[in-house]
């Protein structure tokens, strides 16, 4: 649990902004720490400032508030605002977010932050090379018009697929247009490895090793799934699954 | 129900009950009338056919001239006159078998002649007209019971549909984007500043009253309009601070130029929307009126919005208000979207001589 908690607020409209500014300062453990009014003011002061929570409008004039996440290196937690859209926000796939409806009641308001403030998070950001990312992270997945916030230890495995990758995780998949080399460079070495050329798999999610044709492996994942692990790779899985 | 499912249903009673008739009238003769014959067989079975096919036609008759749409009155009248001369047609077309095969020896009584007095034959169409005045009756009845029920059923399936028409006009009116997001803005101004909360409250009274009093193809005076809108304008106005600008130029004589009611507000709800809202510094609305030839031309234009400068989408996604503005329109209006200069036009032309 967080003790504080710093929050930007993202709105086109003053006003909305103001209300809100009004509404946090109420409470002593929530600090604003910013505001900005358009997609790209809010991408900059989310790298820039890292906020722990950002309360971000639907509608803005050059996009939509999704389209501030997509993208983000790493996800902050979000809570949505919005006067009407809630049914584009309840599209969203996911249980951990919220939404807030304008007016925004104090009650409500109290209740999200304190459900970010509860959550689960590593006392401090692991600093790895390379910029990569832990298990606990989230990261904002979007596929057309669906959209998901994804921890990173939820990945089962990702399939290239074309010149894309494919992201299986909980009981869904999306396609990324990043190439699967590129992906690989951001998530956990510990925790994903590459079974063959086409697929990287979460080390966690493998249920069952069976040995198969040529000195290769299969791997059976907690969904069923089944993944093959080329002779090359063999020996590798051998030695990071050893004692 | 279907026309053909219920003909198909009909038929089938039709021929079972006939058949019954039929066997019981076998069986009777059989039993009380002295034993049969082949010419009591004859009769009974002669009878069945003729009754199955007399029946079926006075069905048809009734429901190609639509004989339920008349009075009670006459309806029975009907019946009652065709069952008459259904009857007779039966016995008619009986006797025209039966004399014929009688006397060629075809079929007889079982030593007995037949009974062809005026008395015997009247009584023989009585008993004709019953059976087919108690299948009729009940035919009918069911009938009517039925298309009675449908009756209330289309009613009651207008009656839904008009209303979901009007929730969505109201809906087109009631914009809730609008609404909340004025809420929302009215929390803050009131500590900001109590004096224009005060003025913002007024506006959004006047605002919504005014969607909520008129109802469905109404008309209103463009100038009465023009006013409602500078009241919508002043609460959105709150909302957008300086990234709104409005500029008028209304003619006299467009002043006083009648259109439907709240479709200047629906073209400028949609120039905020598509224009205003999706431009990061905002823009400019203008509206402007003139009228000649005894037509009124309205014109409110935006700036495109990033989003849609440069693609076709830009005239998309004008949902429920456009429609509904169309549908108001009438004979003569017309009303047209086009992007010129980086900007968006919504033209709508009314034609005045008619109301003048």
């Amino acid at each position: 649990m967080r003790t504080n908690l710093s929050v930007l607020i993202v709105d086109d409209a003053r006003l909305a902004r103001q209300e809100l500014r009004t509404l946090l300062a109420a409470l002593p453990w929530v600090q604003c720490v910013g505001e900005a009014d358009d997609v790209p003011a809010a991408r900059e002061a989310i790298a820039r400032l890292k906020p722990d929570l950002v309360l971000l409008d639907v509608q803005m004039p050059s996009g939509t508030g999704f389209d501030v996440l997509d993208g983000l290196e790493q996800a902050p937690a979000v809570v949505f605002v919005t006067a009407y859209d809630a049914y584009a926000v309840r599209a969203f796939q996911t249980n951990a977010l919220d939404y807030l409806v304008k007016p925004v009641e104090a009650p409500r308001l109290h209740e999200a932050l304190e459900r970010v403030r509860q959550r689960d998070v590593p006392a401090a950001p692991p600093v790895t090379a390379g910029g990569s990312l832990s298990a606990q992270d989230q990261v904002f997945v979007r596929d057309g018009e669906r959209c998901w916030f994804v921890a990173v230890g939820e990945i089962r495995r990702l399939v290239v697929d074309g010149n894309y990758t494919r992201l299986w995780f909980r009981d869904q998949n999306a396609l990324l247009t990043r190439s699967l080399s590129a992906l690989e460079a951001r998530l956990p070495v510990e925790l994903f490895f590459r079974a063959n050329r086409n697929t990287l798999v979460n080390l966690r999610r493998i249920r069952a090793v069976s040995p198969s044709v040529g000195d290769g492996y299969d791997l059976a994942l907690d969904d069923g799934s089944e993944v093959e692990v080329s002779r090359r790779q063999a020996r590798e899985l051998r030695e990071r699954m050893a004692l | 129900m279907p026309e053909s499912t219920s003909t198909l249903r009909f038929w089938l009673i039709n021929t079972l009950g006939w058949a019954l008739f039929c066997v019981v009238s076998l069986a009777m003769t059989g039993a009380f009338g002295g034993g049969s014959s082949s010419g009591s067989t004859l009769i009974s079975v002669g009878l069945g056919v003729l009754l199955y096919a007399i029946s079926g036609s006075v069905r048809a008759l009734a429901l190609r001239r639509h004989w339920w749409r008349l009075d009670l009155g006459a309806l029975v009248l009907r019946l009652a006159l065709a069952v008459l001369l259904g009857a007779a047609l039966a016995q008619l077309l009986l006797t025209a078998v039966l004399q014929p095969a009688l006397a060629l020896g075809w079929v007889d009584f079982a030593g007995r002649s037949g009974d062809f007095r005026p008395v015997a034959r009247l009584l023989y169409w009585l008993n004709t007209v019953l059976m087919l005045g108690l299948w009729t009756a009940l035919w009918a009845g069911l009938h009517g019971v039925r298309s009675a029920r449908q009756a209330e059923l289309a009613r009651l399936r207008a009656e839904a549909e008009r209303s979901a028409l009007e929730r969505d006009a109201l809906r087109a009116r009631l914009n809730p984007h609008f609404m909340f997001n004025a809420l929302n803005n009215l929390r803050a101004l009131i500590l900001e500043d109590p004096e224009r909360a005060r003025q913002m409250v007024t506006d959004l009274s006047r605002t919504l009253r005014h969607a909520l009093e008129h109802a469905r193809s109404e008309e209103a005076v463009l100038a009465d309009e023009l006013a409602v809108v500078q009241d919508y304008l002043a609460v959105e106005a709150v909302h957008y601070e300086q990234r709104l600008q409005v500029h008028f130029e209304v003619s006299g004589e467009a002043a006083q130029a009648r259109l439907p009611v709240m479709a200047l507000q629906l073209l400028v709800e949609n120039a905020i929307k598509h224009g205003i809202a999706v431009c990061p510094g905002g823009g400019e609305v203008r509206i402007s009126a003139q009228c000649s030839d005894g037509l009124l031309r309205l014109q409110v234009d935006n700036p495109l919005g990033v989003a849609a400068a440069g693609h076709a989408a830009a005239t998309a996604g004008h949902g429920v208000g456009l429609a509904y503005l169309r549908s108001q329109l009438g004979r003569g209006g017309r009303f047209h979207l086009q992007p010129a200069d980086g900007r968006m036009q919504a033209v709508l032309e009314i034609p005045q001589c008619a109301r003048t």
